[in-house]
């Protein structure tokens, strides 16, 4: 064998280009609205979003952003966000302004196994496999599997996109080793809701799914008035649950605490990996069933029906 | 991998995708659409440029589309070259707007103002669309329409006459914006006439010879976006004058941490962005300059291997310190002591800026390292006796760090500029055009075009045929009534044509006025130095790209443009063959075509030839998509063809390159080797051969050849051989020469009139038409600080205040503003547009009608009438709100050559007062008799190549040259007894 073809071997790491392509176009589908997006769609093999399914799932129901789902506020921007900027620094480059936007998370994810791939040296692809599994474990996994079981519940076009995404997300965590402890933002999550919590701050707690253990989407909020009977104020979601808080305190407490149980129940059932976020969300999914239980029989002795 | 039978296998779907993305971009598609390579938000993505759909906004909430073809074009509006992309309505075969090019490499689909609004210019209502001829008296304002025909014949007939009887020096055709590198110096080759006149000598020409001396192009390429600090002088490209392409980098640098640094009397846009503003006084940026790099020198900071390898020093103790040892220490021990003098305290009496934030700016230059980007282009250069050395000196701090051709450093521009050679190329005339480049000025780095009016009536010479192209020198140069006086002396001018799309005070007094087509309306390629990286962009008449993309057949842009209006390029080909119809004067053989002998060139076959052969890559990314080089530059409109040039000079020369060398004193190199092909014909110096023949190839250093700076020691002339020995042996090295406004040249009760900076939004005469850039920016205040107002007994902003020059006097009004250094006032340029009584034609929301007359004691302007709404085909005439469109002030300054650059010098030392009674906003009195005194005192500071030139010919022939004529050419004629 001659020295170049040895070097030439050892300069190569043999990966399917489309195993990082996936990733790429998986994440484009969720950053470009139709009729752009369309051809990534069809070559994926996924349904069409029409204009007003992706505006819809991506845009007002369920945007998907690390900051809302694992920072404290469940806003954009914050802790959770900066957390991942962290991610982008370290790497050297500038954090674009949706860093933490699910679309820029995959679509990073897709560039550094096709950097490390490319590596000419084994320090570096080793460093460039090492960041890529942080931004699986750390930065991914705590959240998206959760993200994709509220977009499942969203009509159209979203069901073959999530079903996919979670296809792609689970054989990349049987490939990717992983971490021995749970992610840096569930260790440092805020915590659970208590029962002496004021009214402002339970607002504020049940709209951020970190403190909570689940997702509240506008359309939860349409089908908790339907099932109870109660009017639904349009506007934002802390806005439109005060509503319906006020209109029928232990009800809608009861109806959250089942949501926070059906939720328990999501998490439980996802398969096992490796230092799994599941049962930790799973745990504070059940607290905070717990929780608003206690709350909405306190609500009920207070304004009895 | 996934062994799910029931669904596709992700290895497998993934392969697909892959493949689907790569097939889509070999088509020149987009995949991934949305966020761009290039981070912008959003773009129309590419394959869908032929049908790109767009709600009406203007029929909501009905939904109606409108279908446009987006047809990519080069903005005109400055020289920077910015993407633009045309929106052509699919119905109308109009151009809706324009918005920018994402797939420019420069501009990155960002565009200023000016680029959108070139709407504007090619809707105007005011414009030129058929020739024009005199029909009465020069500048009487009366005109007739005439053919193309009868105009090219007229003019043709001229120039064949001139030619045929030796006077080619009788032509001259002066360039206001250059449309393309090198093709009207090529157009006035063909014709064996050394009559290239360019606007640089009241524009970057000092700024130019600064860089020019040290390393033999006369441009930087700042890497702005990978600098760790980032040095701009005054009025650099970067600020008022408009370059969005190192904006944009430099905006990118900051987001990353560096530090920016702007010396500059007045607050520019860059200036309220930077790190460290240094309202120095004028003219003593050089000393700023130089005792920063003492502080280097003095604390070792420098890069001592990169000074020891590529500064001439040897050179310099040679001849000018024999004395010493030729050892790199005693040089080292030299250049201590050469800046000793340039103390931060001396520097700061200089400048007026304390030494102690002085030693902190030096502090921050010192830590940058190799990564050190810097600018200089027009005001300080461009303003003072001596100006070229602020670039000089700003260079040298970039040496002095080793900053050369570094990521984050400092390139010759030559090195990131790629000019494609063309079909044809001329041989250099054998004349020598006096006019432009005299005796007086044999280190001149361009034409002393400024001075044409003052040569004319030295009797230098006279001119038969004068072209203006994109161009209006009465309003643009120093001591424009001179030019007015020439140009309506048929005696100095026998035919003055104005090449224009717009009417300007130029073009009232031409013969003929023929329109030229805007930015979409005409072909030209470009090539600017923005990164450090190559790419060409492609100028082009969009309709008929668009049309030729619905399958019509376009042969001549006048087919496609409004009126008559046509394009350089097609006119000179026209021209040079109605010059010589039979081919027998040996011009038409230049403007013909290779693939059809005997007929004339086409605008297809010339960019056609070129794109194929002369642009590395772009036949093969063409190809790719199916396409031929050309089409595919008229579908994208930009070419990257190299990324990442680094330091040229420090390549080794190729053992082929090297034959029968001969290595000279100080270790330049010469070869008897052909230079190899090169399809970039991008300008540079070009050192002389030895005595032999050979070509400089190289400098050894340490033992091996390397390309080393196109100078004619191979190195960074620290020390320049050029200016010692032709004349100038005391400014040889990069020193401080004092302002003719140095406060110790001014009167107690003068102060500074800094003229050179621009509105960001306005670009000379060309833009004056644009009515949302009129509209942003109409009037030219002069900028008082306070602490001047009370001395000066201003009472408020909006007061008028009576500024005397040397030769006159100029009325404006004040804006009192601390964002002006004490002792100085300052007024922008691009204002006081005006066009006399009598002229119907004009440029209705900038030009003032204004009374000119001539008395005894000389010319004098007032405003008769301000702009105001009108009716037109635009209705946005009639919603002109403003009056005032500033003063004219170049009118009252005369003229003031520097004697080494040629550069003219604009700061002026003024007088300025309360207006007095009767005194009008836009009033202007002008004594041209003082002006040719002014012109005669500073001639004289000259030192004519009859004195000085150590070899006899007029010039040293390494130095660039827009159009270089014969090397017999050179010599000093022998002007007998």
């Amino acid at each position: 064998m001659s020295l170049s073809a040895a070097v030439s071997r050892s300069d190569e790491r043999v990966t399917d280009p489309g195993r990082w392509e996936l990733f790429r176009a998986v994440g484009s589908v969720t950053m470009v609205a139709p009729p752009a997006g369309d051809r990534i769609a069809a070559s994926l093999g996924l349904r069409p979003f029409s204009a007003s399914e992706h505006t819809d799932l991506f845009v007002l129901s369920l945007p998907p952003y690390a900051g809302i789902h694992l920072g404290p506020e469940g806003k954009l921007g914050g802790e959770g966000a900066d957390r991942v900027a962290g991610l982008w620094r370290a790497l050297g480059l500038d954090p674009p302004s949706d860093a933490d936007h699910l679309g820029s998370l995959l679509v990073l994810y897709a560039e550094l196994g096709e950097a490390a791939d490319h590596s000419k040296s084994d320090r570096s692809r080793q460093r460039l496999d090492h960041v890529r599994a942080a931004l699986l474990w750390e930065h991914l996994w705590p959240w998206v599997p959760g993200y994709l079981d509220a977009a499942a519940e969203e009509e159209g076009a979203a069901e073959s996109w999530v079903h996919l995404s979670r296809r792609v997300l689970r054989r990349e965590t049987l490939l990717t080793p992983g971490a021995s402890t749970l992610p840096l933002a569930l260790r440092a999550a805020p915590k659970a809701l208590a029962a002496d919590i004021d009214y402002e701050d339970l607002l504020d707690t049940l709209t951020a799914p970190v403190r909570t253990g689940f997702v509240l989407t506008y359309r939860d909020l349409i089908v908790a008035a339907r099932s109870l009977g109660l009017g639904l104020r349009r506007g934002e979601r802390r806005f439109a649950l005060k509503a319906l808080l006020e209109q029928d305190p232990s009800a809608t407490l009861t109806w959250l605490s089942n949501h926070a149980r059906r939720w328990a129940a999501r998490h439980r059932c996802r398969p096992t990996v490796l230092a799994d976020p599941s049962p930790w969300w799973e745990e504070r999914a059940l607290h905070t069933s717990e929780v608003l239980k206690i709350l909405a029989r306190r609500a009920e002795e207070v304004m009895p029906t | 991998m996934d062994h799910n039978d029931a669904e596709p296998d992700l290895d497998a779907l993934g392969h697909r995708v892959s493949v689907d993305r790569a097939s889509t971009e070999a088509r020149g598609e987009t995949f991934y659409p949305g966020a761009s390579k290039y981070l912008l938000a959003a773009f129309p993505p590419k394959e869908r440029w032929d049908d790109w759909v767009e709600l009406d906004s203007r029929a909501w909430p009905k939904r109606v589309e409108k279908h446009a073809m987006l047809v990519p074009t080069t903005c005109f509006n400055c020289e920077s070259a910015c993407g633009l992309l045309a929106y052509v309505d699919r119905d109308t075969l109009q151009v809706r707007k324009f918005e920018g090019n994402p797939e420019h490499p420069g501009s990155r689909g960002r565009n200023c103002a000016k680029g959108p609004a070139t709407i504007n210019q090619i809707t105007d209502p005011d414009r030129i669309l058929y020739p024009l001829r005199r029909a009465g008296a020069r500048g009487e304002g009366k005109w007739e329409r005439v053919s193309w025909d009868e105009a090219l014949d007229a003019i043709g007939s001229r120039i064949r006459k001139a030619i045929i009887e030796d006077r080619q020096n009788e032509i001259m055709i002066h360039i206001g914006r250059p449309g393309e590198d090198g093709y009207t110096e090529r157009v006035l080759a063909s014709w064996g006439v050394d009559g290239h006149n360019s606007h640089t000598n009241v524009c970057s020409s000092a700024g130019r010879a600064g860089f020019q001396f040290w390393t033999g192009v006369d441009r930087p390429s700042p890497d702005h976006a990978n600098a760790k600090v980032i040095y701009l002088i005054s009025s650099h490209l970067e600020t008022g004058h408009y370059f969005n392409p190192h904006a944009q980098r430099i905006t990118e640098a900051r987001e990353k941490g560096a530090k920016v640094i702007v010396l500059d009397t007045r607050l520019s846009n860059t200036a309220t962005h930077a790190d460290y503003w240094l309202a120095t006084q004028p003219g003593s940026e050089a000393a700023v300059n130089l005792a920063i790099a003492r502080h280097i020198i003095e604390t070792r900071r420098y890069d001592a291997e990169f000074i020891r390898r590529w500064f001439n020093w040897e050179e310099y103790l040679a001849e000018c310190r024999p004395d010493l040892p030729g050892t790199f220490e005693a040089f080292e021990e030299v250049l201590a002591h050469l800046y000793a003098e340039f103390t931060f305290e001396f520097a700061a009496a200089e400048s007026g800026i304390d030494a102690s934030v002085l030693a902190e700016v030096a502090e921050v230059v010192a830590g940058a390292g190799t990564r050190f980007s810097c600018h200089s282009w027009r005001s300080a250069a461009a303003s003072n006796l001596g100006g070229w050395q602020v670039s000089r000196t700003v260079f040298f701090l970039a040496a002095l760090l080793g900053a050369v051709a570094t990521e984050g450093g400092t390139f010759p521009n030559a090195y990131n500029k790629f000019v494609p050679k063309p079909i044809h190329t001329p041989p250099q005339p054998g004349v020598w055009q006096e006019l432009s480049w005299p005796l007086e000025f044999p280190l001149a780095n361009n034409e002393l075009s400024f001075l044409l009016p003052h040569f004319l009536a030295d009797g230098r010479g006279r001119l038969d045929t004068y072209f203006t192209r994109v161009y209006n020198p009465v309003w643009t140069n120093p001591d424009g009534l001179s030019w007015m006086e020439a140009l309506t002396d048929e005696d100095k001018v026998g035919c003055s044509v104005a090449l224009t799309p717009i009417w300007s005070e130029s073009a009232y007094f031409a013969d003929y006025v023929l329109p030229m087509g805007h930015a979409s309306e005409r072909h030209d390629t470009h090539s600017y130095e923005q990164y450090d990286g190559q790419w060409i962009g492609f100028r082009q008449p969009v309709l008929r790209a668009a049309r030729e993309r619905l399958g019509e057949t376009i042969t001549d842009s006048r087919q496609v443009n409004p009126g008559e209006v046509w394009e350089e390029n097609e006119f000179w080909i026209d021209l040079s063959w109605r010059i010589d119809p039979d081919g027998s004067l040996g011009i038409r053989k230049y403007h013909e075509s290779k693939a059809h002998p005997g007929e004339k060139l086409s605008v297809d076959e010339y960019y056609g030839w070129m794109f194929e052969h002369s642009v590395p890559g772009l036949p093969a990314r063409a190809a790719a998509e199916g396409l031929t080089p050309l089409a595919w530059m008229r579908r994208y409109g930009a070419f990257e063809i190299t990324r990442g040039q680094g330091a040229v000079f420090d390549q080794p020369v190729p053992d082929e390159e090297l034959l029968d060398v001969n290595i000279a004193d100080h270790g330049r190199v010469y070869t008897a080797a052909p230079k190899p092909d090169s399809t970039n014909i991008v300008p540079m110096g070009a050192p002389a051969p030895d005595d032999a023949g050979r070509r400089a190839v190289g400098v050894l250093i340490d033992g091996v050849v390397h390309r080393g700076f196109p100078t004619p020691s191979g190195r960074l002339e620290f020390w320049s051989s050029t200016l010692a020995r032709w004349g100038w042996p005391e400014h040889a090295l990069p020193g401080y020469i004092r302002s003719h406004v140095h406060p110790s040249a001014l009167a107690p009760d003068q102060m500074v009139l800094l003229s050179t900076f621009r509105l960001p939004t306005q670009i000379h005469t060309r833009s004056a038409n644009s009515k949302w850039l009129d509209e942003l920016a109409h009037t030219n205040p002069v900028w008082v600080h306070p602490s001047d107002a009370v001395r000066l007994g201003v009472d408020r902003t909006g007061d008028l205040v009576r500024v005397e020059t040397e030769i006159g006097f100029f009325v404006a009004k004040a804006w009192i503003t601390e964002g002006i250094r004490p002792g100085v006032v300052a007024c922008s340029h691009h204002m006081g547009r005006w066009k006399l009584k009598g002229q119907s034609e004009g440029i209705g929301g900038m030009m003032a009608t204004v009374d000119l007359e001539r008395d005894s004691s000389g010319w004098s302007m007032h405003k008769r009438e301000s702009v105001k709404p009108y009716q037109s085909a635009d209705p946005d005439t009639a919603r002109i709100w403003w009056s005032d469109t500033g003063v004219h002030q170049n009118l009252t300054f005369p003229v003031q050559p520097d004697p080494i650059s040629g550069m003219h010098c604009w700061h002026q030392a003024v007088r300025v007062r309360p207006a007095l009674a009767g005194d009008a906003q836009g009033d202007i009195a002008v004594d041209t008799v003082k002006a040719r005194e002014v012109y005669q005192r500073w001639m004289a500071q000259t030192r004519p190549a009859g004195s000085v030139s150590p070899d006899g010919s007029r010039r040293p022939a390494w130095l660039l040259r827009p159009l270089k004529p014969a090397a017999a050419a050179f010599a000093i004629p022998d002007v007998g007894p």
